[in-house]
Parts: structure tokens; sequence; C-alpha cells
């Protein structure tokens, strides 16, 4: 073998070693990272559905990864059978009454385990060992509650427009007495009188304002006027009584504020022919089961908006959702009117 | 017209597949080229080796800059190095190796095989008592197929810190954090599959390279003619295969 | 100058005995029933036409083709019957000059002489081998080139360096494929006179390959000329131009206008 060749073989030599040598960092790397080859505990764990847990997926304990699933395979009653390979070093701190559950890592992360509780003496697991499971957030079940809810709410909107609906058209007690009282009347007449009277100040205060104008204009006929003593105390008169109108006009709409909150008392008292009508009919009743039944769907949603708020494929689902509830609040407003 | 050359054609891929029928018959019986593979290795592995090592840190970082935009828009720049480990690993080292590969080495086996067919050296070769397709090709394919899955290792480290690099300036991850993240996006299926792919694309580049060349037609044309088929068609074969390969992977995945 | 006779030669002993041979490609028909003998220690010269299937017959007799119809026998030996080792092994007693020279492009001339050497005769010594190297390179005259590269070398010199590799191996029979082609007019001379020497000194059966005439004159013990396939007249250099064939005449007026 002559000295090129020699030397060509040397540095194919470092060249396949440094090569291969990466390989086998890389495996190494990756075993001891994933803890492939470290010492394992199998316990096992039963669930009625693992969600797309698959072979490989992580296990977590208090945060921290402990291992992973190893096997998935079916029991013969049809549940689904984990095998979990528990780091050596951590399978101590499982003790034998932890749960285990299904989680995800992150918000749209893979499936994991998620091991939790245990008491301190109570032992911890051996080989073989089966942990409790428990009913994890299911995303489905949740969304199926929800439809639920959606349905009665949807229900609920249905019977509260049926009522405004009556209502409006004078049907049944309370739409008639709402409809045909007096006060209505006489409601509809004091507002079409305000109105006009707050018309006319507007007008006058129009009107007053031009003039002054005209009065600050040098050698006008309004300029000349207003030197003149007597002109000017009459023009002081006038817009004494021009004030006195106004607030005849203030004190009509006290008046008529005192007028709608005895209205409104009215409708919330028995005492009252209206009021009682209102609480002691069959309508009232539903109206308030309505509320009742608008309450406990409300405190539903609540529990699952909690549950759902950051998982952000269901954004578009809530934001509909609050447009329903506001929708609803309106009708409900409609209904005590 | 048409029928001729659809017998051209057929013809053509049985001397394809006589000629990889005798690589394998050759392999395996002696005298084995110890020496002379040891050569065609050094010529290919090591020859190759700052070309694949500059390709595979361009790609690695101009791919991390590149993916970056992207990412942020979703707040996830942490989700990098997991994003280029398994692109880099997955796909890119692979077949960035064997594209440049197949550039560099296959051109040089056809046209290196196609000069020495045109001037009768296989023929002198024959005569003087060697097998010249031992001699050259089974060398050569030994070469290639053992060369290129080692050049890919090195390119794939070389993007994965070419990758680190990029993301170092940008996010300021520490070295061990993002190849703990690195390792952490991928399994050893991957890593089988890359060095599986690379053999695969090795053997392929070696053997079009040298089939093009042992067979290509006599005069200066042919030569030029050798090496640009061995690009074209080992090109065209390793997408054929890279997309075999990832079905059959996915397969296995589930 | 007219090649003298050469008294080595054996006429009872037919190193090469070709019998009706047919050789085709494709459609084109080569080789239509050819008959030709060697003798021992005969400069055979093998005059014909471009195309007209000269190389295709010293192919035939190294076994790199092998003839559709008729037999060959080299050295005693029927080559379309061997198997590949003892073929192999035949072919080590057949020097083959290219028409190309064919020296190994990647290969120093040390490596290239040696290459038939290293891979037939593994037990021989390193000394041994740079012995024989010298010793061929000296034949042929470059013994200073040893280190260069084929492609420093001018195209005679590597010719020589061709013939210095088959004459590595000792072989009995030598076959020149146009030895003179693509050469200067004083090159073609030194080749013409090394042909000779490697005859008179390796003490070789030759086949020689040419359209070159002077070629042909200098070397020849023997010409044989190839016409449509078949070898139709033999004789030496004077006997074969004696004749108002159409097809022969336009050969020697071509070659020697004067």
């Amino acid at each position: 073998m002559s000295k090129a060749d020699n030397k060509r073989s040397i540095i194919l030599g470092i060249f396949v070693l440094v090569g291969i040598g990466i390989l086998f960092a890389a495996i190494f790397t990756l075993g001891g990272q994933q803890n492939r080859f470290a010492k394992k505990v199998e316990i096992k764990a039963v669930f009625d559905n693992v969600e797309g847990l698959k072979t490989g997926n992580n296990i977590w304990f208090s945060g921290v990864k402990i291992g992973i699933v190893k096997a998935v395979h079916f029991r013969d009653d049809r549940k689904v059978e984990l095998v979990l390979g528990i780091d050596d070093k951590s399978h101590e701190y499982i003790r034998k009454n932890s749960t285990a559950k299904i989680g995800s890592d992150g918000l749209i992360g893979n499936k994991i385990i998620v091991i939790e509780g245990g008491s301190t003496d109570v032992p911890p697991v051996e080989s073989g060992d089966e942990l409790r499971t428990l009913k994890g957030t299911d995303t489905e079940k949740m969304m199926s509650t929800l439809q639920v809810n959606n349905e009665n709410l949807v229900g609920i909107t249905e019977n509260i427009r049926q009522l405004s609906q009556k209502v409006l058209r004078g049907e049944g007690t309370i739409g008639a007495a709402l409809t045909d009282s007096i006060m209505a009347n006489n409601m509809r007449t004091m507002m079409a009188s305000l109105t006009q009277a707050a018309t006319n100040t507007n007008k006058v205060t129009a009107a007053l304002a031009n003039f002054t104008a005209k009065l600050n204009t040098q050698g006008s006929l309004a300029n000349e006027l207003l030197t003149d003593t007597v002109v000017y105390s009459n023009l002081r008169a006038a817009v004494a009584q021009l004030q006195g109108v106004t607030q005849t006009a203030s004190a009509l709409t006290t008046n008529l504020g005192q007028a709608s909150e005895k209205l409104n008392t009215s409708l919330s008292s028995p005492d009252n022919t209206l009021g009682l009508l209102l609480s002691d009919k069959a309508t009232a009743t539903t109206i308030k089961q309505t509320m009742v039944n608008l309450e406990a769907s409300t405190a539903k949603l609540d529990e699952n908006m909690e549950a759902l708020q950051h998982n952000f494929l269901l954004r578009g689902f809530f934001k509909k959702r609050d447009k329903e509830a506001a929708k609803a609040k309106e009708a409900e407003e409609k209904a005590q009117q | 017209m048409a029928l001729d050359k659809i017998k051209r054609m057929f013809i053509e891929l049985a001397n394809i597949a006589r000629f990889v029928g005798r690589f394998f018959k050759e392999l395996f019986n002696p005298p084995f080229e110890f020496k002379e593979i040891i050569r065609q290795c050094y010529e290919v592995g090591w020859k190759s080796l700052p070309l694949i090592s500059l390709t595979g840190f361009v790609v690695g970082f101009v791919f991390t800059n590149q993916s970056r935009p992207s990412l942020q828009e979703f707040g996830a720049t942490s989700w990098l190095p997991a994003l280029i480990s398994i692109a880099i690993i997955r796909a890119l080292a692979p077949l960035v190796t064997a594209l440049i590969s197949a550039g560099k080495v296959g051109s040089n086996i056809g046209a290196e095989l196609g000069s020495m067919n045109v001037t009768e050296q296989i023929d002198a070769m024959e005569v003087s008592g060697t097998n010249p397709f031992k001699f050259l090709v089974v060398s050569r394919v030994i070469a290639t197929t053992f060369m290129i899955p080692i050049l890919t290792f090195y390119s794939a480290f070389v993007g994965l810190l070419g990758g680190f690099l990029n993301i170092n300036q940008n996010e300021n991850t520490s070295f061990l954090s993002y190849f703990y993240e690195v390792f952490d996006a991928v399994d050893f299926l991957d890593l089988f599959a890359m060095g599986f792919r690379s053999i695969i694309f090795g053997f392929t580049i070696g053997i079009v390279g040298c089939y093009q060349g042992y067979h290509s037609s006599k005069g200066t044309e042919g030569v030029g003619r050798a090496a640009n088929w061995s690009v074209v068609m080992s090109m065209f074969l390793i997408f054929v295969e890279e997309l075999l390969i990832v079905q059959i992977l996915q397969g296995l995945r589930v | 100058m007219i090649k003298q006779h050469t008294s080595t030669i054996d006429y009872n002993d037919k190193v090469i005995d070709i019998h009706d041979v047919y050789k085709s490609f494709g459609t084109l028909e080569v080789l239509k029933g050819v008959d030709l003998q060697l003798f021992k220690g005969e400069n055979l010269v093998v005059l014909g036409r471009s195309g007209t299937g000269k190389s295709v017959l010293i192919k035939l007799i190294s076994g790199l083709l092998m003839p559709d119809q008729g037999t060959i026998n080299v050295l005693g030996e029927q080559v379309d019957e061997l198997d590949v080792k003892e073929l192999q092994k035949l072919r080590l007693r057949i020097g083959f000059s290219f028409q190309s020279s064919a020296l190994y492009d990647s290969m120093t001339i040390r490596e290239n002489l040696e290459f038939p050497l290293v891979r037939n005769k593994r037990h021989l010594k390193r000394a041994e081998i740079d012995e024989s190297v010298e010793n061929v390179l000296e034949a042929v005259g470059l013994s200073q080139t040893i280190n260069q590269m084929p492609s420093e070398l001018s195209g005679g010199q590597r010719k020589r360096i061709g013939i210095a590799r088959t004459l590595i191996l000792q072989p009995d029979i030598m076959l020149y494929d146009e030895p003179t082609a693509g050469l200067d007019p004083i090159t073609c001379i030194d080749i013409n006179n090394l042909i000779n020497e490697v005859q008179q000194q390796y003490k070789t059966s030759s086949i020689i390959i040419t359209h070159d005439l002077a070629c042909a004159k200098t070397v020849g013990d023997r010409i044989v000329m190839l016409l449509d396939g078949r070898f139709e007249r033999q004789g030496n250099f004077d006997e074969i131009f004696d004749t108002d064939d159409a097809r022969v005449k336009p050969f020697h007026d071509y070659n020697f206008i004067d």
C-alpha cells in the first residue's frame, strides 16, 4: 500500500467514525431524553375512552414527565387498557391510590396521561398495579352538555317571544290592562303637551338669541330702542315672563317623572290592581319559572365557560352564545314592561 | 415509430434490470476490491463533505429564518426548534444531501465511466484480467450506498447547527435547550428512516451513474449525455423514492 | 522500406486459427465467413478500410466479443467455449494495444503499468513489480515519465505506455489496433520500429490492424486484406498490390501519391 493510500484510508476512517459518531450521539441523546433506555415500572390504567392517546405519549405527575405510554389495547369488556411505563426513579412518588386521567399537553397539543393525588400513608405503586381512573375534561361531553343548554335556551326565548307578542296584541288580562288603561291615554296626552311646550321654549329661545344679536348691531333700530329706558324695562318684563314659562315646563317634567314612577311601583306591588294581575295569574308563574330556568342555565353556562374559556377553537361558539344571551335579555326586558 | 420507441424503452428497462441483477451477483462473488472501495469512499464521502456541510448549514439557517414569521403570528416561536428538527431530520437532510450528491457524485461517476468506456479503458481492464464491473461499478455503488448516509448525518448535524445559530441570534435560546427541544420532537423511527432513505438514495445515485456511464454511447457526446442523464435520472428517482418512503413511514407511524 | 524476412517464424505452429467466423451487429453483417491463421513469431498485418470489421476481429480473438458462428482457436483454446475464469487466464497471454491507448486516466504511469501485474500476480513482491515496471518502461524508452499522469503525455508516448502495459505480462500474442492512427509520420516510424523490436525481444506473434500502408510495409511479415467481410488477398506487400482489383488499387494509390 502506498503512502497516498495510507493517508486516504486514515482520513476516510476519521470521516466515517465522526459520521457514525453523530448518529450514535443522536441515538443516545434521544434515548436518554425520552428515557427509552431507563428502567421502567409498568402499571396499568383502564379507561372507557382514551380520546386518541397512543403509544409513546407522555405521562405527567405534578407537571413533570415521568414516563411514556407503552401500549394501548382493548380488554375483553371493550374498555381500553393502557400500559404505563413509569421511570424507576419516579415511581416511588406515585401511590397506590393515585388517580390517572387523560389530559392534553397545551391547548392543542398531544394527549397525555396526568397522574394526580395519592396519600403518603399508602405505599408506592408496584409493577402490575392498576391505577384508578377519572374522567377528564372530555371536550366532546362538554360540547354535548352545551348543546342541551343551547336547546333549552332556544325554548325559553321562544316562550318569552310568544308571551311578549300576546302582551303587545293586548291579549290576556295584563295585555288588556296595559293597553286599555286610561292612564296610558293620559300619559300620551301629557307627553304630547310636554313636547309642545319644549318646542315652544325652543322657538322663544331662538328668537331671543336673534334679537340679542340685533341689539348688539350699532345704529340699528333695536340699538336705538335700547337707549330708550321705557322700551328696555318692557323688554325686561318680557324676559321675566319667559323665565316663568320655562319653570312651569320644568315642573311639568318632574310631575311626569313621578307619574311614571308610580306606574312602576304599581306594577310590582300586589296591592295595586295591575300588580295583582301580574303576580297572581298563571302567566306570572310562567314568567317566574322562566326566570328560574334562565338563572339555572346561566349558572351551568358559567361552569362550562370556565372550562372552555381558553380553548380558542370554541371561541367562535362563545361569541354566538353571547349574542343569544343578549337576545334573551332583551326579550326578558320586553316582557317586564 | 412510436412502437419502435416503446420497444426501445423496454429494451432499456431490461438492460437496467440486468445491470442491477449483475451488481448483486458480483457484489457477493469474491474477489472483493477493498482497496478500490476505500478509494471510492474517499472520493465520494470525504471530497463531498465541504459542499454538503455548506449546503446543510445554509438550509438549516435559511429554513429557520423563513419559518419564523408564520410561527410568530401565533406567538409560537418557541416551537421553532421542534419544527426545524422535524423538517431537517425527516426530510431536508436526506433529500438535500441526496440531491447535491446526485449533482456532484452522480455526474462524476457518469462522466468518468462514460469516458472510460469511450476510450476503451473498460475493455482494456477486461483484457488485462480484471473484472471491470466489479472494479468500477461495484466499488462505486458500495461507496455511494455507505457514504451518502454518513454525509446525511453530517448535513443534519450542521443543518441543526445552522438553525441553532439563527434561533440563538433571534430568540436567545441556549444550546442545551435548543437541542433538548430538537430531540423532543423526533423519535427513533425518524432517525432510522433518515438512515434508511439515505441508503436507498445513495444506492440510486451510484447505480444510475454507473449504468449511464457503463452503457454510454461511444464518442465524446456520449460522455456528456451519460453525466447529464445520471443527474436527471437519479434526481427523478430520488423524488419517486421519497414519495414511496413517506407513504410507508406513514403506514408505520399509525 | 519493406520488412526483411523474419527467420524466427515457425510455420508449423498456428497460435491463432480462425475458421469460418460470422459476426453481425443488428442488421449489419460485418464478418462473413472469415478464415485466418497466425503463425508463431509472425507479424500479421490486417489491412482494410474503416468500418470493415478489423477491430471486431481482434475483439473476437480476445473474447471481448463472441462470434455468431464459426470457431476461434487461440493458443490451443477454443475462445467461444471458455468460462469466465479460463478466458481470464487466456487473456493474460494476449496483449491488447488499443487504438486510443486506453490508459487509466486516474492513475499515474507507474500505477497504470503495474495494474495488470498487481491484479493478476498477487504473490509478487514490491521490488519485483518495480523492476518489471522499469524494464518495460525502458523497452519503450519512456523511463522519465514514471510518475506522470497520462494526461501529461503526448499521443505517441501514450501509445508506447499502452504497449508497455501489455508487455509487462510478457504475452505470447500481441494485438495492435491501429497503432499509428492519429500520430505524426515521424512518431509512426518510431511506433513501427517498436512493434518490430517487441517481436524480436519478447518473441511475440502479432496481429496489427491498420489502414496505414507505410506501417503495413514496415512491420508486416504477411499482409491480409479484409474486403466485404472476407479475407480476399494475402501475401507480402508487393504481392497484395500486384492487382487491378478496383477495391484494392485506390488504397495503394491514396497512400502513395508521388
